[in-house]
């Protein structure tokens, strides 16, 4: 909401005069932004997004007029959380239908009644208002569920890890690796009947497969040459994992747990019934265990000796024998998981261009445990970073230790500056295109943030290209824990710039 | 002259237009922005260089802006002349001196308030 502490709303149409009628009308209620044509309605919406709380919108504009306003509001989804408003002189039903079939929400006929505008969007914006909060509201149920959920795999797999002396990164190699093979697989064939749902539950599974290992003496998990009474009892973590998990007696009923049993028990049976403990075969092996054990035979194997060597003993039945269609799948996805699994361990270079800041993070060994999340972050800054490219806007990231810049998309191409720039508080193009003193207010922001206000706004002028721009300036300083985990530190900052031609 | 009269000499519909602005202040101040509209004579320029397009978007304008204010004369003439432009037509020029003699009324009138 803006400062003013109303409600901001855009009017868009052409006539000065029926803006001005009704700005009149509504600014005693609301905050109101008036735009001549669809372009300048499209660039309000740009820099102000979600925060108009409704749009009234003419049809008949020069330049773009409300139908293409209308189009572009649904391409890039924004005509999901802002109500529009008609407010055309055109009466005739073709001109209405199409704009509700565009996403409008009312017509205001004219001529313009003081009270039914008022009416019309205040309860437009009450409407709109309980809809936002009911799909907040489940969002963060969702969520929540969702981060419990995995935040306790994650730490129970964790564990299990911990004792087999593994790397940590185990289960989410076995993640990572299901995932592929599953994603693969529907592609293939719809033998199986996996929903998306399913495959998010057999992936988010597949960290327990191992879960049973609690149950049995570390001393003996770790020992180098066990008999044969030992290899026994350490196959029998298939049978403590299910044992463990249904005596969990209050989730019987979640899909998430019984897809975890049938991977724990059924997690080294082989397609020729000569696996452990029950010796199924064929599709018998419910399809969720011959994944994992296939995505197990590799990690071990891949650990063993290498990739390339693991691959040629699974194809060949060195290990066991396994579903012909998912060795299938798994010839075609090789590549891809070697190039994700080495992108998936420490040190390794991330796949989503991970910021230093992720990198380092990362790097901590703790981190198994919260890999995912950062995995998360990640995907949301590339999905940003989309969704900027798509609306125009400048991005760029700042680093502090040392000072470095980088521009993302094609923002350094439209300002005329570096890609990547070593000083960018003290380089000659930034300076040309901010100006000094704009450049000295835009440090000074930056430095007075706090962990507390961390983000800041800024107008002022630019130069790019030779033309002169409005340009609104949003900062956001990011903090990072540093390792007595106490402490944090500024690491960096996003900055947005908006441009406006002026 | 005051509103009811002015109302009257236009061809125009005070006693709604009243209920729907609420208060003479609020008419009186978007009567005397209306000399202001270009649309007018964005209509006789664009029919002048054949520019269809534009003459139907200023015609347009001109018919919202009379309908909101309440001048039923010249929002009639007005709609009229859109109609013929929205189908691509500039065959108009039968109805051009009638708009411009009512328009022409009503900045008279307004200049008299």
């Amino acid at each position: 909401m803006p400062k003013s502490g109303k409600q901001r709303i855009l009017v868009v149409d052409d006539s000065e005069m029926n803006r001005e009628i009704l700005t009149d009308i509504l600014e005693e209620d609301f905050e109101v932004i008036e735009a001549r044509d669809g372009v300048e309605a499209v660039n309000y919406m740009r820099s102000f997004g979600e925060e108009f709380a409704v749009v009234l919108l003419d049809i008949v504009m020069p330049r773009m007029d409300g139908f293409n306003v209308l189009e572009i509001m649904n391409a890039y989804k924004w005509i999901q959380s802002i109500p529009v408003i008609m407010i055309s002189a055109e009466n005739s039903s073709s001109y209405m239908v199409r704009a509700y079939e565009l996403g409008a929400v009312d017509y205001i006929q004219r001529p313009f009644d003081a009270t039914v505008v008022r009416r019309r969007v205040l309860n437009t914006i009450m409407l709109y208002a309980k809809q936002r909060k009911l799909v907040g509201l489940v969002e963060e149920s969702i969520y929540e569920k969702e981060k419990e959920q995995s935040l306790l795999i994650n730490i129970l797999s964790h564990i299990v890890e911990f004792r087999n002396g593994e790397s940590g990164l185990h289960a989410l190699h076995i993640q990572t690796m299901t995932d592929i093979i599953l994603q693969d697989l529907v592609r293939y064939t719809d033998k199986y009947k996996l929903s998306a749902k399913d495959l998010t539950l057999i992936t988010t599974a597949a960290a327990l497969h191992d879960i049973g290992k609690i149950a049995i003496d570390d001393a003996l998990l770790n020992k180098s040459n066990p008999s044969q009474q030992e290899k026994d009892e350490i196959k029998k973590h298939t049978l403590y994992g299910e044992e463990m998990l249904s005596k969990i007696n209050a989730y019987q009923s979640e899909p998430l747990l019984n897809i975890a049993k049938e991977i724990c028990r059924h997690h080294h049976e082989r397609y020729d019934g000569k696996g452990y403990p029950d010796g199924l075969s064929g599709d018998d092996i419910p399809i969720s265990a011959q994944v994992v054990s296939i995505a197990v035979v590799y990690e071990y194997l891949a650990k063993e000796y290498n990739h390339d060597k693991a691959v040629d003993m699974i194809l060949n039945g060195d290990y066991g024998s396994f579903n012909p269609l998912l060795l299938k799948v798994f010839m075609r996805v090789s590549d891809k998981i070697r190039s994700e699994l080495h992108l998936n361990s420490a040190g390794g270079k991330s796949r989503y261009d991970v910021s230093r800041i992720s990198r380092e993070v990362i790097a901590h060994k703790e981190l198994g445990v919260s890999r995912r999340m950062f995995d998360m972050v990640e995907q949301e800054r590339v999905k940003y970073r989309f969704i900027a490219s798509l609306s125009g806007e400048l991005l760029a990231e700042i680093y502090f230790d040392p000072v470095t810049m980088e521009f993302i998309g094609d923002s350094a191409e439209k300002l005329g500056v570096d890609r990547h720039i070593a000083d960018p508080l003290n380089d000659e193009k930034i300076k040309a295109c901010l100006g000094e003193n704009n450049l000295a207010a835009f440090k000074e922001k930056l430095l007075a943030a706090t962990k507390e206000e961390p983000s800041f706004d800024m107008d002022c002028e630019i130069k790019a290209g030779g033309k002169n721009y409005m340009c609104k300036l949003s900062a956001l300083v990011l903090y990072a824990y540093n390792e007595d985990k106490r402490k944090s530190a500024a690491e960096g900052a996003i900055v947005r710039a908006v441009l406006k031609e002026g | 002259m005051d509103l009811k009269t002015f109302y009257c000499e236009i061809g125009g519909n005070y006693e709604e237009t009243f209920k729907r602005f609420m208060t003479d202040e609020r008419i009186l101040k978007f009567v005397r922005k209306f000399p202001l509209d270009g649309s007018f004579a964005l209509l006789k320029t664009s029919l002048a260089e054949k520019k269809v397009e534009d003459a139907f978007r200023a015609a347009h304008t001109l018919k919202g802006v009379a309908q909101n204010l309440g001048f039923d004369r010249l929002f009639v003439t007005a709609e009229k002349v859109t109609n013929i432009l929205r189908g691509g037509s500039l065959e108009v020029d039968a109805l051009m001196p009638e708009l411009e003699e009512l328009y022409n009324l009503t900045i008279t009138a307004i200049n008299n308030l």
